[in-house]
């Protein structure tokens, strides 16, 4: 029978070396959330413009500051990163992809996919 | 909550170290992580100084050593030596794996061996797998049928039937790849994890099992398939290099077909 | 001390026949979302620094509209849906954890109406 809740529970994150595998995908989830809470960036940039001329400029000046810029830089990137290993987690819900050489290169892939974009998107802006 | 850090009769503490003989030549040292139910302590880190040209080349070998010439009441499991029987699965250098077929060279650096990680300690290096072979019994791991099998022979598979099978058969059920999961470290109350999800998907794709639809449905759920998000720790670390996030990727496109 | 057995623990309340709706709509959101996105962030790194009228002149424009609209939905379902299974997977308590999921949603079904509403209003109004 078992000792109730008595034995100890054995080192896990503690322990456990990260890997390219399991860093990739916990970056995938965080920049999930932080594209989550991004929407409020969204929501803030469409009630401006909607709002006005007045609240247009207001939005301008706040976005367009060195602040400004900054979040948006670190936000285009988790978007582009989510975008990118997004589509390698979509190749394999199709069951590609799935042999450790593959997976290692897809991670490659997504990472240099992401920094890629966003250099492009901030030559385009 | 998710607790991400080790409860209060968890943490390790530091233990003793056992000095290397004199006269040692090629000496490195193992952290063994150690519990003892009978004194009511918390675990500890042991350190074991071997000399390698006195012991086996693999981390199994050092952990004999260890039992039979240093410190008889270090416990794990072990028996075939040769990465047939899975019970020697344990964490070393922090990944898991079998310490029988795990080269001690292969380390760089101290060895750091913990039990299989996320489970409840036993003993030093043998976890709890009650749990984990509940999951097993829970997807019936038997051929399931309505036709009765042919008197004169066995039920036949062609060759294609036959190789769906592979990535499959060879599992040990050594539990590495669950207990590399940190979906499975959160959630294993309810999902059932890569070991017991690829031998679930080792029956539906079995040609003469007739009971894939019953097993199917007894999957699909938002925690007993649905907690793998792909994290690939499980097939990153199989010591017997199968691909349990592509089986796992097999049910979950049987579920689309299906629907 | 529990007596239940291990494999009524394993087997807990059994299967909810459901998981693959949410997992299979999840996918369906980010594909759409692939074109979406790159469309948003282009097309706006573009009209950047443009002055007032001109920006709401090509918000009018129905294509813009349009594409603004569906990207709102479509991420804002995709947030719901990705939040979702990340509280699931962390939030054990299960009151806590009801309370965190309609929270959630309550709070982007809000940001998606009034982004929508937004986009509609600059391109009805002008």
């Amino acid at each position: 029978m078992k000792t109730a809740n008595k034995r100890p529970l054995s080192p896990h994150l503690q322990v456990y070396k990260p890997q390219l595998t399991s860093v990739l995908s916990i970056m995938h989830r965080g920049t999930g959330v932080v594209l989550a809470i991004g929407t409020l960036l969204v929501t803030y940039w469409l009630a401006a413009i909607a709002g006005g001329a007045e609240s247009f400029a207001n939005a301008n000046a706040i976005l367009g500051s060195w602040f400004g810029k900054l979040v948006l830089f670190g936000w285009s990137w988790a978007l582009f990163y989510h975008l990118s290993n997004g589509i390698r987690h979509l190749v394999w819900d199709s069951g590609h992809g799935f042999d450790l050489p593959s997976v290692y290169l897809s991670g490659k892939i997504a990472v240099g996919a992401s920094l890629a974009l966003t250099i492009l998107l901030w030559l385009v802006a | 909550m998710a607790e991400f850090t080790l409860p209060a009769n968890s943490v390790i503490k530091s233990g003793k170290t056992w000095a290397a003989p004199a006269g040692a030549t090629r000496v490195k040292n193992f952290r063994v992580y150690r519990y003892d139910p009978d004194s009511g302590e918390n675990p500890r880190w042991d350190t074991y100084q071997i000399d390698l040209d006195q012991c086996g080349p693999m981390v199994l070998d050092a952990l004999l050593k260890i039992k039979n010439e240093i410190d008889p009441t270090l416990t794990f499991r072990r028996s075939c030596r040769e990465g047939i029987c899975g019970s020697c699965s344990m964490n070393i250098d922090g990944t898991n794996t079998l310490a029988c077929i795990k080269a001690i060279d292969a380390c760089e650096g101290d060895v750091q061996i913990s039990p299989l990680p996320h489970m409840e300690v036993v003993k030093d290096l043998i976890p709890d797998l009650t749990h984990f072979y509940a999951q097993y019994a829970s997807i019936k791991p038997w051929m399931q049928t309505q036709t009765p099998a042919p008197p004169d022979r066995e039920r036949l598979q062609s060759p294609e039937d036959r190789k769906k099978l592979d990535n499959h058969y060879e599992c040990i059920l050594c539990a590495c790849c669950s207990t590399s999961c940190p979906s499975y470290w959160w959630n294993s109350d309810r999902y059932l994890g890569p070991a017991i999800l690829l031998q679930a998907n080792r029956w539906v794709v079995d040609s003469r099992d007739e009971a894939t639809g019953e097993r199917l449905d007894n999957l699909e759920d938002p925690f007993r398939l649905y907690r793998c998000h792909t994290i690939m720790n499980c097939t990153n670390t199989c010591p017997k290099g199968l691909n349990p996030a592509k089986s796992i990727a097999e049910l979950k496109k049987k579920m689309i077909e299906r629907r | 001390m529990s007596l239940l057995t291990p494999f009524k623990r394993a087997s807990g309340l059994g299967t909810t026949s459901d998981g693959v709706k949410h997992w299979w709509m999840q996918r369906v959101t980010a594909v759409a979302l692939i074109p979406l996105t790159l469309w948003l962030v282009f097309a706006v790194a573009a009209h950047s620094g443009e002055d007032y009228a001109t920006v709401t002149a090509w918000f009018a424009q129905p294509f813009t509209t349009t594409m603004l609209t569906l990207f709102v939905f479509t991420a804002f379902l995709h947030a719901v849906q990705g939040l979702t299974v990340i509280i699931e997977d962390y939030i054990h308590h299960e009151g806590v954890k009801i309370a965190a999921l309609i929270g959630m949603k309550l709070v982007l079904v809000l940001l998606g109406t009034s982004s929508i509403l937004s986009i509609l209003r600059v391109a009805f109004a002008g």
